[in-house]
């Protein structure tokens, strides 16, 4: 790489989404100390945290240095790797009853490969639609991208996973849209997965009906499933205006809301930090995804386009389930908050997908002076 | 599609997530600002209080179904730290109606800060008139609850005690060492034997009341509840008229008795004795009580059967006939003469009795130590550690209880490490007796001899066979596979079953014939380090399709015809249901 193209490269670096993703981090990371600090060790979960963001912003900083059609070309091997981690997960797991969507890797801890399979899907999707560039014109021609994305939902939905599993299906319209499928396919699409619904409740835990039963009618079981979101309203309620000032929540502390360290960890914004916080953290996650937007369309081809798409939907739907479900308009489904939950798995991923983005921002079609 | 409808379409894709967000910002005004002193109100207003519902500890239970450890229903008096204000007065109050020690309260809520909310058992399984004492000083004891908790009840006492273990609160180093596990100050977790091998499926899920309470700490009224998961039960392989013939076929001497199952490694029967009542551990042990039984002399926390290596004397000689007869070293036929000692090298080592021409048969019938003296000469030391470790011996077992001894099977090598002397000659003929340095636990043992008598493979010990919620659902089935094969020849070990049927019809242990049930095995006598010899009897019964084998260690008692062979009887008698009080099984 000569000079003058590295000048290039690094001149065409986003720092508004550089500057915005750590900003995210940041923000994270205080809440996950606010959330965790009480108990003998109150940095442990700090401690862990911060060491997945610097395998994540290491791995991020190797994936820059390479172009991101390297991903194209080892789509295939990316897509069947995936494949067979999330299968291990399915074998590996069953020894370790009820906590099947982690493979254990010793002292490093565990990792969660249906969170790596996000990414993993995203690429090799953009990557199939760049081959077959349509024009799309009836359902089947978008068969071969459905195929592609239900056989990891499959394994996962196995484990069972639903947040995730509503995931692709997030990614996969948000891409089919971008690619260029018609908008009456997409909605057929839709259509067929309501239809499936009836079997997909067939596959689902106990627990995991009834949260969203809870979320349909929260009257039905006030004092077991419904338990956690009443607990979660009251905490971003209770925040009102300005939050009741960092780590001075209650609600948390008291263990009233659950996991309020990972899928509930905007419970505590809300709580701590009040409107004014949450608006804050909205702003961010906007102008986040605005400059992903703005990368797909500067991107030089149809490949580094359509990933930005798929890493902009995948973050934009967690963002909307996520905080959705802390204020009671979405079901608890179980999916983290990109950049701010605590969990090293989902921390990397956001991560290195946002260092796609960048690369795919540095590799742009026109060069900006 | 060209580049102005990709951009049209991601215009509006920004829009869609953009609106998306909007919705979001919405119902956060809707939630904070609109309805903020609604939710501030219900977060502060009122003071709210969560206290644990404990979970009934799941059952454990015989292969027949019937319970060996039960919950029985209790009162724990405990604190919330943060609704126990006045410490200085309460606490000598609380501590005269509980008879607990000041030091011990402060002490118990000292530890209890990191976790102001959660309730500090001060003392559990409290009598009634207790329970009454303190409900009348509630208005001087503010912060102080009853809750109920039920108590772990081992109906049988001292009865397999070290099996099925005991339950305590969870120490600082559990906590820090399984940080996922779930566990909170305060828990009772299981600390030895099933309790703690199965604590993850025994425990359930403990419970919680959200209650809103007035000033006083009285509940106004519950706002929530998660209910109490109990805990799964735990099916042993253990046949509890079993157990108890072998209980009382060691009765009051130190040892123990291990009865499996050779097809598939299942634990019928294991007692160590001397033995304690579990039932002393189930609302906190005494301080004294506790020293009591670890200054005991006879270790009654020790579980002989998995946590003790024993010279095995003997017993030993299986391995030393199955490498000779593997290796071609030796065939049923092959004579020899004992004229009561064996001299090697200038140095004489006698035998019990001199037993004059014997082929190899008698030799293992009449326990011949001349001749296995000149077996194990030519075999060398190597080659017995070798088939010692194909029988697994000098390695834990994987039985599914905690705290195994690995047992010692000596090398050269390892006496050149360990004491930097060495190896003569007589170690290995001592070796080649289970003398020496050569110590095996009792569980060991009677895997070494299921191999025997399944045709070689090494199972698994295991004392559960199934995890059952309680519903009845099987959650989990208990089979582990086997750890290995022996890899002996078929004609080798046929040969040695053939001399371990002789031992019992015409060998050193014909006194225990039981009609209708031929057995097989070996007699051990092995010299203790003080006193008597230790007593051992290995068998497997019936000797041609072998579906037990029992193993019994008498500490400190004499010949193992004459003091182990004798219970090994009376377990197979009870397992067969041969003896007069037992029924037919299994």
């Amino acid at each position: 790489m000569s000079a003058a193209v590295a000048r290039r490269l690094l001149r065409n670096v986003d720092v508004v989404l550089v500057a915005t993703t750590f900003a995210l981090v940041a923000f994270g990371l205080v809440m996950v100390y606010s959330t965790t600090r009480a108990g003998p060790r109150p940095l442990a979960f700090v401690h862990s945290q911060l060491l997945h963001l610097a395998a994540g912003v290491a791995v991020g900083l190797v994936i820059l240095a390479v172009d991101y059609r390297v991903f194209a070309r080892g789509a295939k091997w990316l897509y069947l790797a995936n494949l067979v981690l999330l299968a291990a997960v399915l074998v590996l797991g069953r020894t370790s009853l009820g906590a099947q969507r982690w493979i254990s890797l010793g002292p490093l801890g565990q990792f969660q490969p249906s969170e790596f399979a996000k990414l993993a899907i995203v690429l090799t999707l953009a990557k199939h639609l760049s081959d077959r560039p349509g024009p799309y014109e009836s359902l089947r021609d978008l068969l071969p991208f459905l195929v592609h994305t239900a056989i990891p939902v499959v394994l996962i939905f196995r484990q069972p996973d639903l947040g995730t599993a509503l995931v692709y299906g997030a990614i996969l319209v948000g891409m089919l849209y971008a690619a260029g499928a018609r908008q009456r396919d997409i909605a057929l699409l839709g259509l067929g997965a309501g239809a499936l619904s009836p079997l997909l409740w067939h596959l689902l835990h106990d627990y995991q009906r009834r949260r969203l039963l809870v979320f349909l009618d929260p009257s039905l079981d006030p004092q077991g499933a419904g338990y956690g979101l009443i607990q979660s309203k009251i905490a971003v309620g209770s925040g009102m205006l300005w939050g009741k000032g960092l780590f001075e929540g209650t609600q948390n502390v008291l263990r009233f809301v659950p996991e309020h360290h990972t899928d509930f960890i905007f419970s505590v914004v809300g709580e701590e930090l009040g409107f004014v916080g949450a608006m804050v953290l909205l702003g961010l996650f906007l102008l986040w995804i605005a400059r992903g937007v703005r990368i797909a369309a500067l991107a030089r081809d149809r490949f580094g386009a359509l990933s930005a798409v798929g890493i902009v939907s995948m973050v934009a739907f967690h963002v909307f389930v996520n905080i959705g479900m802390t204020v009671g308009i979405m079901p608890i489904t179980g999916i983290p908050l990109p950049f701010i939950s605590y969990g090293g798995s989902a921390l990397m991923t956001m991560l290195w997908a946002t260092a796609v983005l960048v690369n795919i921002g540095m590799r742009q079609r026109k060069i900006l002076f | 599609m060209d580049r102005d409808a990709f951009e049209r379409r991601l215009g509006v894709l920004l829009a869609v997530i953009a609106g998306l967000l909007g919705v979001l910002a919405l119902r956060l005004w809707q939630v904070q600002i609109v309805q903020g002193e609604y939710y501030l109100r219900l977060s502060e207003e009122n003071r709210l209080r969560v206290t644990p519902i404990a979970a009934p500890r799941g059952l454990i239970v015989d292969r027949r179904g019937r319970p060996l450890v039960e919950n029985r229903p209790a009162f724990t008096v405990a604190v919330l730290p943060t609704e126990f204000r006045h410490p200085d007065g309460e606490i000598p109050v609380l501590s005269r109606i509980l008879g607990v020690d000041p030091a011990e309260v402060a002490r118990k809520l000292n530890e209890a800060r990191a976790r102001p909310f959660a309730p500090v058992p001060l003392r559990r399984d409290v009598p009634k008139e207790v329970v009454a004492a303190v409900e009348e000083s509630r208005i001087d004891l503010p912060g102080v609850v009853v809750e109920a908790e039920p108590v772990r009840e081992y109906p049988y006492h001292e009865l397999a005690a070290h099996l099925l273990g005991y339950v305590g609160e969870v120490s600082e180093q559990d906590l820090r060492a399984f940080p996922h596990a779930g566990y909170q100050p305060g828990d009772l977790v299981g600390k030895a034997g099933v309790e703690r091998a199965y604590d993850q499926y025994l425990r359930g899920q403990n419970g919680e009341i959200q209650a809103e309470v007035d000033a006083q700490g009285r509940v106004v009224r519950n706002l929530g509840m998660v209910p109490a998961v109990p805990g799964d039960t735990v099916v042993l392989g253990v046949d509890l008229t079993v157990q108890q013939a072998a209980e009382a076929a060691l009765g009051d001497r130190r040892g123990a008795v291990v009865a499996l199952d050779p097809r598939n490694g299942a634990i019928v029967a294991l007692v160590s004795h001397p033995s304690f009542d579990p039932n002393l551990f189930a609302a906190g042990i005494p301080a004294s009580a506790w020293t009591r039984l670890v200054r005991d002399p006879g270790q009654p926390l020790l579980d002989r059967a998995l946590q003790a290596g024993y010279p095995t004397g003997s017993v030993f000689k299986v391995v030393t006939a199955s490498a000779a007869l593997d290796l071609g070293i030796v065939r049923p036929d092959t004579q020899f003469y004992s004229p009561g000692y064996y001299q090697v090298g200038g140095w004489t080592f006698h035998e019990w009795k001199a037993l004059g021409h014997v082929d190899f048969i008698d030799a293992i019938a009449q326990s011949c130590d001349a001749c296995f003296y000149e077996l194990s000469r030519r075999l060398g030391a190597d080659r017995l550690a070798e088939y010692a470790h194909r029988y697994g011996l000098g390695r834990p077992t994987g039985v599914d209880l905690p705290g195994e001894d690995p047992g010692l099977i000596p090398t050269p090598a390892w006496k050149e490490r360990r004491f930097r002397r060495p190896w003569y000659v007589g170690d290995t003929l001592n070796m080649g007796i289970g003398q020496g340095y050569v110590l095996a636990t009792p569980l060991q043992v009677a895997r070494m001899m299921a191999a025997v008598a399944n045709g070689g493979d090494l199972v698994t010990p295991h004392v559960a066979t199934e995890i059952r919620a309680p519903g009845g659902r099987v959650v989990a089935r208990i089979a582990p596979p086997p750890g290995g094969e022996v890899r002996l020849s078929p004609e080798a070990l046929a040969v040695l079953r053939t001399g371990l049927r002789a031992v019992v019809t015409r060998g050193t242990a014909a006194a225990i014939q039981i009609p209708g049930l031929p057995v097989a095995g070996k007699t051990g006598t092995a010299e203790a380090p003080h006193g008597k010899p230790y007593a051992w009897f290995a068998g497997y019964a019936p000797a041609d399709a072998p579906r037990l084998v029992v193993v019994a260690v008498v500490e400190n008692a004499g010949f193992g015809a004459e003091f182990a062979a004798p219970i090994v009887q009376r377990v197979m008698e009870a397992a067969f249901g041969l003896s007069p009080a037992g029924d037919p099984r299994p």
